[in-house]
């Protein structure tokens, strides 16, 4: 097997580690050494570990590319004796476009697991594809939340306008929504009242909302979409702020003893600068101004929000959690190494690959895995297991059954059963992420999975049983194309004991390659 | 529910579960067991999705301008007439409680449904849980083979568990004609348990470390699926098993086939079961298009109750119909019927609901509510009510918040 296994990967060996470029290197190590050392000093040197290259392999390429590593990649990287390799290996795969489509995804479902509106997932697949390509391009940070802030348009057309889209517009969600999500703070607790337990107030939350009224989503027939637009002038001023096809000149404070009633014009004012604008400001001064005083580099928030939501995809565990509760008077888990790693990306010029390739530097993101911590145990001692999302897990599946070539559409309507099935909301902490019953089914019964899983000859497990026939030595391969390692000792007595009592090869194999999909392994990324 | 029953109930399964040989004694408590129930009190929820016209079922106006070609026929009730086009349901209203006097504060269907299901506006922030999910979190049996929460038909702008979590979501069946998707097993029942015991196996041999909580839970998962797969309750979903005679007093059509597999499945231990009717969103050829809906509906709805009454479940089963808003009383230029809800009516019958009695009564143009104006959160806390379950429970949502389970409800008194 493994010469077979060789040929392969010679070929791509010459090309992989010749086209490296190291601009981020430098830096990347150093500020990941930096962060690991104040780390060390807040929490305690871990005793674990770092994983393995298999495991760290499959890890990383699930955490950039949300696919798992084919069999030429695992052996390549073996191979590779570079001491830096697993920070190079981390930066050829954010060139890869596979990047942007898995971020991509990630980002549409942190934004449309909160649509209050399910006619919007219309925009759903173009605004995949903006965020696919902004992060391709790499697009600074601070753009991408601008463009969102800002956007206008069709959400059939333009994807930067989904963020306003999910939320219908609705100055109130909208706002709640950004600030959320660019700067980690649930202001939207003081919609109502006075926040409980922070110290924003209602009055702040209303303000902020006064930077969209103009904003509104309208309906369109032929073809069916919606548009994002502004309106700086109206005819008829309604007097409520609940008219979201028209939009209003001003945001108005509910009246809570009679909300019939319109409450006073609120000033559009930013309640982490104190800086405002007057009221009759257009649109897009308001969202321009706003926008700019939110992704400002003197605001510590946003490059905050931002790296704690990626460290905590990536390592397991955020410095804040919820990974967008911030504030404003809460003490991060280890403040200093958050608020370095902070300020380096912000020095970066809010560079999401750096960030990235940075954090899986760092010897924190290389630990081996635990489950969550124990709340009495210390942070930061091991990488936590997280599940797959329905994403990674159709293209783990598509990639260990090989699929015959899907044409698009039956791949987009493979891809929406998982995420009907698998979808989970990526803002909410993964232990509170819970397998369930059609998840068991699916993979357990469904027909389009067990059709590929056979033996019959065309199909993966067909190949590899008539081109390797030696049982151990096929054992080691399905293991590494379902889990992306080799089996431990246990595991190939376990199935070659199997495979003798079965007495059917194909079978056999049949079985043991259902029961490598149905493990929580294949579902998880250690 | 009594404790003598439930265990009974368990003892059937375990009992059942992988023999073949039934002695008489157990035969006996299987033949009772078909017509046991397990829960106290369920509940199904007959969600009428594109918000259906008052005018044209429950609140006909005839002889007004507004009441177009509708006309309306005596009930079962004296001085109670409901459409002409509701024959059947017209006979069964001793036992329906009808609400006339609803009104709800948003006219868009994605809002108003989400207000419907859950008592709340829908924010970024919260995600509320719908009926059945609060039915199945507080009043489900979390060891049943089947889902405590069913919902049957694919409807539009459905809200699912939210906050409670993914073990209330609503195991769905689109097409109750068909097997629920991925419940038959691919091979031999033999090499089905065979692969199971190899994945137990192979999930032991394992030497990753740390992932103990998803491999337990990986377990539990795997346990409850097959066990739900294999068991006998199964037959709940196939509606072959109903003898044709049965089959054919529900009527026809996809909805006519969800109440009948309803009833089975709370017959089987299900405590929540959704069935859903769309299509009401009736902006144009109104008169047309909901006389061809109130067929679809007509029907099963009166058998429905009919058949649970005959069972003895309607002591302990609570029948909803109802949709996210009503429709305008004045007829537009295309014929049909836009949002209004400002006043619209909804039907409740069973589990102690006192039926033959109608709540609230709107102007003879129907566009006022003139008494017994009642909202959702009233109404879901009356529902709450009735099914045992604390209306005031509070739950926490993920950034610490507690949320009520209705918040500024009030029982509807009468009901």
């Amino acid at each position: 097997m493994i010469t077979r296994m060789l040929k392969l990967a010679v070929v791509s060996l010459l090309g992989l580690f010749a086209a490296i470029n190291t601009s981020y290197s430098q830096s990347v190590l150093e500020v990941a050494a930096e962060v690991d050392r104040l780390l060390d000093q807040q929490t305690q040197p871990s005793s674990n570990n770092l994983c393995n290259d298999e495991i760290y392999l499959r890890r990383l390429f699930l955490d950039i590319t949300g696919k798992t590593p084919s069999l030429d990649d695992i052996l390549v990287f073996n191979l590779e004796t570079h001491p830096e390799k697993r920070t190079k290996v981390a930066e050829i795969l954010l060139q890869d476009p596979d990047y942007g489509a898995n971020w991509g995804r990630f980002w549409r479902d942190v934004i449309y697991y909160r649509r209050s509106n399910d006619q919007i997932l219309l925009g759903a697949s173009v605004a995949e594809n903006y965020f696919k390509d902004t992060l391709n391009t790499n697009t600074p940070w601070d753009q991408f939340a601008t463009d969102l802030i800002t956007a206008l348009g069709d959400i059939r057309e333009d994807g930067s306008t989904a963020l306003i889209a999910a939320q219908q517009g609705r100055p109130e969600e909208t706002v709640s929504e950004i600030s959320r999500i660019f700067l980690g703070i649930q202001i939207q607790c003081a919609q109502c009242h006075d926040h409980p337990t922070d110290r924003w107030k209602q009055e702040q939350f209303h303000e902020l909302a006064a930077f969209f009224p103009r904003v509104a989503v309208r309906p369109q027939m032929d073809p069916r979409t919606f548009l994002v637009y502004a309106v700086d002038r109206i005819r008829f001023q309604p007097r409520t702020n609940n008219n979201r096809f028209m939009g209003t000149l001003e945001h108005r404070m509910p009246n809570f003893e009679d909300p019939a009633t319109p409450g006073p014009q609120v000033t559009p004012k930013f309640f982490l600068n104190d800086q405002q604008l007057p009221l009759g400001s257009t649109d897009m001064d308001r969202r321009n101004m706003l926008a700019r005083w939110i992704t400002s580099p003197d605001n510590p928030w946003f490059a905050k929000a931002a790296v704690n939501r990626m460290w905590s995809e990536l390592v397991g565990e955020g410095f804040h959690e919820p990974v967008d509760d911030m504030g404003p008077d809460r003490e991060a888990i280890a403040p200093a190494a958050f608020d370095y790693l902070a300020a380096k990306f912000t020095e970066s010029g809010y560079d999401m690959k750096w960030l990235i390739a940075t954090i899986v530097s760092t010897q924190h993101y290389q630990l081996e895995s635990q489950d969550r911590r124990p709340y009495d145990q210390l942070p930061f001692q091991a990488n936590t297991v997280q599940p797959l999302r329905s994403d990674q897990l159709m293209d783990a599946i598509l990639n260990t059954l090989r699929f015959p070539e899907l044409p698009e559409r039956a791949e987009l309507g493979i891809r929406r059963q998982f995420a009907e099935t698998f979808g989970y909301d990526p803002n909410n902490i993964r232990e509170e992420v819970a397998g369930t019953i059609p998840q068991a089914l699916m993979l357990m019964n469904a027909e389009v999975i067990h059709r590929q899983i056979t033996a019959r000859s065309g199909t993966m497990l067909g190949n590899l049983l008539s081109e390797v026939s030696n049982d151990r030595q096929a054992l080691q391969e399905l293991y590494l194309k379902t889990l992306s390692r080799r089996p431990n000792r246990k595991e190939l007595a376990t199935n070659l004991q199997y495979i003798q009592q079965v007495d059917n090869r194909g079978e056999a194999f049949e079985d043991i390659f259902w029961a490598l999909i149905n493990t929580s392994e294949f579902k998880t990324r250690n | 529910m009594s404790t003598s029953k439930l265990n009974r109930r368990e003892l059937i399964q375990r009992t059942l579960f992988g023999t073949t040989a039934i002695s008489a004694w157990q035969a006996n408590i299987i033949g009772q067991a078909t017509t046991m129930q397990s829960n106290a009190t369920s509940c199904i929820l007959l969600w009428m999705g594109g918000a259906p016209s008052q005018l044209d079922t429950w609140d006909p106006k005839p002889g007004t301008v507004n009441a177009g070609a509708a006309q309306a026929i005596p009930t079962a009730l004296t001085d109670v007439q409901i459409s002409d086009r509701l024959p059947e349901t017209a006979k069964a209203m001793k036992d329906v409680c009808l609400l006339r006097g609803m009104h709800g504060p948003e006219g868009s269907h994605p809002r108003a449904s989400y207000w419907a299901q859950t008592g709340y506006l829908p924010s970024a922030s919260i995600k509320h849980p719908t009926i059945g999910s609060h039915v199945s979190h507080h009043i489900g049996n979390p060891n049943a083979d089947l889902p405590s929460f069913v919902r049957i038909g694919a409807g539009r702008n459905l809200t699912g568990a939210g906050l409670l979590g993914v073990d209330h979501d609503p195991f769905k069946i689109a097409n109750p004609n068909q097997k629920p998707a991925n419940t038959q097993i691919p091979t031999t029942k033999p090499r089905f348990t065979r692969r199971l015991s190899l994945l137990e196996q192979l999930e032991q041999d394992s030497s990753r470390t740390g992932a103990d909580h998803w491999t337990k839970s990986n377990r539990k998962v795997y346990g409850k699926a097959t066990r739900m797969i294999t068991s006998p309750l199964m037959e709940a979903f196939d509606l072959e098993q109903e003898n044709v005679a049965s089959r054919e007093s529900y009527g026809e059509g996809n909805f006519a086939a969800g109440c009948l597999m309803a009833r089975r499945l709370i017959e089987s231990g299900v405590t929540f079961v959704e069935v859903t009717s769309g299509n009401w969103d009736t902006h144009f050829d109104n008169y047309e298009r909901t006389t061809d809906l109130c067929q679809q509906v007509d029907r099963p709805y009166a058998r429905l109750l009919e058949d649970l009454k005959d069972r003895g479940m309607l002591d302990t089963t609570l029948v909803i119909w109802m949709g996210e808003f009503g429709r305008t009383p004045r007829i537009n230029a295309r014929g049909g019927r836009d949002h209004f809800p400002r006043a619209y009516s909804i039907a409740l019958a069973g589990c102690g609901v006192r039926g033959g009695q109608v709540i609230g009564r709107t102007s003879d143009s129907g566009e006022e509510i003139l008494e017994g104006k009642n909202s959702v959160p009233n109404l879901l806390t009356t529902i709450y009510d009735k099914l045992g379950i604390d209306a005031f429970h509070e739950n926490m949502s993920s950034v610490g918040r507690p949320i009520r389970v209705v918040e500024n409800g009030a029982l509807i008194e009468g009901v």
